[in-house]
């Protein structure tokens, strides 16, 4: 039963929406689609909730033991603490007055420029490792090269100052090239997703039970 | 050749420097460049530009503040033409990381600059977990998703929300996105509901809309810092009484030019060191 049950509601719940597209009938309409697309925003909640009560968990485990860094574990879970009472208890966005509620003010003051500095930061590792691991070795190295050069130099406005055919160059990489490239990524993704959702939808790959 | 393998061990806090110098130096004296305006940023402006006075325009902002220096420009120069049009502007965010204030911050701050009024003129639904069950529902009715905005108001009592039922009284959706949300709002919200959509993101993530984009599937991208300070200079261009307002982007192009030439410059020089020991590693 502890198997059967999960595999039985699985299978059930993954044919639904795929019987409410299929047939266009009020009933079929209200039950399999509307309801299932409530139900799952409302698992998708708690989703969050599990994912939340998982890290609290690692971290308070590594705090415990005074494993490696736990330092870091113990500023996350102050941080998440502390961020989650702001949320819940004092309010989102401006107040009346125009002053900021805890919550924004602790996010656009620590947490935006924290986030933006990580994120300013790769230019500088880029460059470096650009310089160090971007080497013409073969063929294929010396095409991605040839490429790289020009989108980077047609991407800004330096390419028309240097040459109007510049950034007509790169916007047909990316139209043509690029975009024949994307076509087979994107279609070969979705046929692997179609074809791993049948597998979950016949019970053959089972996530949810913790192996395949 | 001793010189070119020295010069391929170069301490990298050169060049970070020279970086550095790169990112300060366009900030402190502006070069102006001149910005050309590419076909996909091109295509957004215009249909945006085809919605009348009155039409909703859906904006869900799908990022958050690591992305804001090449998204929040996106979205100021969609909302100033939003805004100078009287296009209503349903605000909303599917991004749990800091999607909401990211919208709270533009949606306020561009309002106070034009004179838009919320709740009339403007409105920010807030966010909502569950990324395509909240899309696909959004289809049947927004107030199932957003029952009330993100100051906890109900969705009935906004006079803009009235006439905003579901994606039938949307003109165009745009979705500044940084992560797969992008790409669910055309395959699932286009490719469903047959609402146009045009997706802003960041220039790393633009290369694989030009396929949804050549599909008609999405109707343009604005591709990065480039693609924002492209769309600024379509509205300055068009409303020449909204130029005198702030272009970060177009601002930020002088950094990026040059910040480009840097590291364009070192992956040229580092493969020419390269060769040249590599030639002489062969001849000996």
């Amino acid at each position: 039963m502890k198997k059967q049950v999960p595999i039985l509601l699985a299978v059930v719940a993954s044919l639904c929406p795929v019987v409410g597209f299929l047939l266009p009938q009020p009933w079929v309409d209200e039950w399999m689609n509307r309801r299932l697309d409530e139900w799952m925003v409302i698992i998708a909640s708690f989703a969050l909730v599990l994912g939340v009560v998982s890290v609290v968990q690692v971290n308070l485990h590594k705090v415990r033991r005074r494993s490696r860094g736990w330092g870091f574990s113990l500023a996350l879970l102050l941080s998440l603490g502390i961020m989650s009472a702001f949320g819940l208890f004092g309010g989102q966005g401006e107040r009346a007055d125009g002053s900021l509620h805890p919550f924004t003010w602790v996010f656009q003051f620590a947490f935006s420029p924290l986030q933006a500095t990580m994120f300013s930061l790769l230019a500088f590792y880029v460059a470096s490792a650009s310089y160090r691991a971007f080497r013409v070795r073969n063929v294929e190295a010396s095409l991605l090269l040839v490429g790289a050069v020009l989108i980077m130099i047609g991407r800004i406005p330096l390419g028309q100052a240097i040459h109007p055919l510049v950034p007509q160059i790169a916007e047909w990489i990316m139209q043509f090239p690029n975009t024949a490239a994307q076509r087979g990524i994107i279609i070969g993704a979705a046929l692997g997703a179609a074809a791993m959702s049948i597998r979950v939808m016949v019970g053959i790959e089972r996530p949810y039970l913790g192996k395949s | 050749m001793k010189l070119a393998r020295k010069l391929l061990l170069i301490d990298r806090r050169i060049i970070f420097l020279l970086v550095l110098a790169g990112a300060v130096i366009p900030i402190l004296f502006p070069i102006g460049l001149a910005v050309q305006v590419s076909p996909p940023v091109r295509a957004v402006f215009q249909r945006v530009e085809a919605l009348r006075p009155g039409q909703t325009l859906l904006l869900s902002f799908d990022y958050g503040p690591s992305d804001g220096p090449e998204l929040d420009p996106m979205a100021d120069a969609i909302l100033r033409h939003c805004h100078k049009r009287g296009v209503k502007v349903v605000g909303l965010s599917l991004f749990p990381l800091g999607g909401v204030d990211m919208a709270f911050a533009r949606l306020r701050q561009l309002a106070t600059e034009l004179g838009a009024r919320d709740g009339e003129d403007w409105v920010n639904l807030g966010y909502k977990d569950g990324g395509q069950a909240a899309m696909k529902a959004m289809g049947d009715n927004l107030a199932l998703v957003f029952p009330v905005d993100a100051n906890g108001v109900p969705v009935g009592e906004i006079p803009l929300m009235r006439a905003v039922r579901n994606y039938n009284d949307v003109g165009l959706a745009v979705s500044l996105a940084t992560s797969v949300l992008g790409e669910w709002w055309i395959n699932l919200v286009n490719a469903q509901f047959g609402v146009d959509v045009a997706v802003g993101t960041t220039a790393v993530s633009a290369p694989k809309y030009y396929a949804f984009m050549e599909a008609k599937q999405a109707v343009g991208v604005i591709g990065g810092m480039k693609g924002a300070s492209e769309y600024e200079e379509l509205v300055a261009e068009a409303y020449p009484d909204l130029a005198g307002l702030s272009r970060t982007a177009t601002v930020g192009m002088d950094v990026q030019s040059i910040v480009h030439l840097v590291i364009l410059f070192f992956i040229l020089f580092g493969n020419a060191m390269f060769l040249a020991t590599r030639r002489t590693r062969q001849e000996a």
